[in-house]
């Protein structure tokens, strides 16, 4: 797992209380993880400080999955 | 329809997300009646609802405040200060979150950083705003400070979790700053006990739409609504209750002094 990855899943598991085997790459975070429109935005405000990236709303509401985020985080950084 | 009622008066309310809002609709009815205020919220609140259209609307701004912040809240009532051009007449608390009521926790299995959390941002904050004002001598003789409250406060509802608590402790600080600030400066502090209301953050407990309809079928006047608790906000900041203080306002169609009635009775008589 990249650092990236790493670094989103520890985000998840500490903002949503959820145990690290439950934030899998497909993993919802509304379905599956039980995170509610206040945590959704908790967590894009999040990665935007941890990864000093800025992840407009119209970005930010394709993001449903723990995959996509750390694709969309890892996007952001390499270019 | 509106009196004037807080023409010249300067305020502050918190809380408003969306147009769904009880603090939304309290900054409207307010700048109907007259008075001129700043809005705030938690950052992550303002990322996530519509102030700014509110903002626009009311012709004011958005002052960004974690109400657990201390140096937030200064902030807030300076900036507020500065931009109002004088002493804060009103205040609106409309502030509360629980993290195990969101994750939905188990009474039994609360989890104790969390019901430190939903304390901390749902009833200290409100001795904070009360304190920083107080050091800042930031309100007006005989100011209006407003907290919304729920009477899970007083009876059981368990589905409302930690938040029964934060809503008792919030009273008992309306209590005890209330006669403090009474005393110093003749500043009002109440909360206001509202009936269930159809908010973002209301609609978030699990069951909601049981308490909904059974308070609406408890109360002889129905369900007060978010428009009508702001009609009472309104009240409770003019000079018309200038000898109300320390008080829990029930305002939820009579529910609190209801045993049963007829509607109750019929739906179990089935």
């Amino acid at each position: 797992m990249s650092e990236i990855a790493e670094k989103v899943k520890n985000i998840i598991v500490e903002k949503l209380g959820v145990d690290a085997s439950e934030v899998t790459p497909e993993a919802s975070f509304t379905n599956d993880l039980g995170a509610d429109s206040l945590d959704t935005v908790e967590l894009i405000m999040e990665f935007e400080k941890e990864f000093n990236v800025s992840i407009p709303d119209e970005d930010a509401e394709k993001i449903s999955t723990v995959g996509e985020a750390i694709a969309y985080i890892e996007k952001q950084l390499a270019s | 329809m509106a009196y004037n009622l807080l023409k010249g008066k300067r305020g502050i309310i918190t809380g408003a997300l969306d147009e769904n809002s009880i603090a939304w609709k309290v900054a409207v009815r307010a700048k109907e009646e007259g008075a001129t205020f700043t809005l705030t919220n938690a950052p992550v609140a303002l990322r996530m609802g519509k102030i700014k259209e509110l903002a626009e609307q009311c012709n004011t701004e958005v002052i960004p405040a974690d109400a657990t912040s201390v140096e937030d809240l200064e902030n807030l009532y300076k900036r507020s200060m500065e931009l109002l051009g004088g002493k804060i007449d009103f205040v609106l608390h409309s502030i509360g979150m629980s993290p195990n009521v969101r994750k939905g926790r188990e009474y039994g299995d609360l989890n104790y950083d969390w019901f430190m959390k939903t304390l901390d941002i749902s009833a200290m904050s409100f001795h904070k705003m009360l304190q920083v004002a107080e050091k800042l001598d930031a309100l007006n003789e005989g100011a209006s400070v407003v907290a919304l409250s729920y009477i899970a406060a007083q009876r059981t509802f368990p589905d409302y979790s930690d938040m029964a608590q934060a809503k008792a402790m919030l009273e008992s600080i309306a209590r005890s700053y209330g006669e403090r600030y009474g005393r110093l400066k003749k500043v009002r502090v109440n909360t206001i006990s509202q009936s269930p209301t159809r908010t973002t953050a209301g609609t978030g407990i699990s069951g909601f739409d049981v308490f909904y309809d059974y308070a609406e079928m408890m109360s002889p006047l129905g369900n007060a609504t978010a428009d009508d608790c702001a009609d009472m906000c309104i009240v409770m900041f003019s000079d018309l209750t200038r000898k109300v203080t320390m008080q829990n306002i029930f305002h939820d169609g009579g529910f609190s002094s209801m045993g049963i009635s007829p509607q109750v009775v019929e739906k179990l008589s089935k």
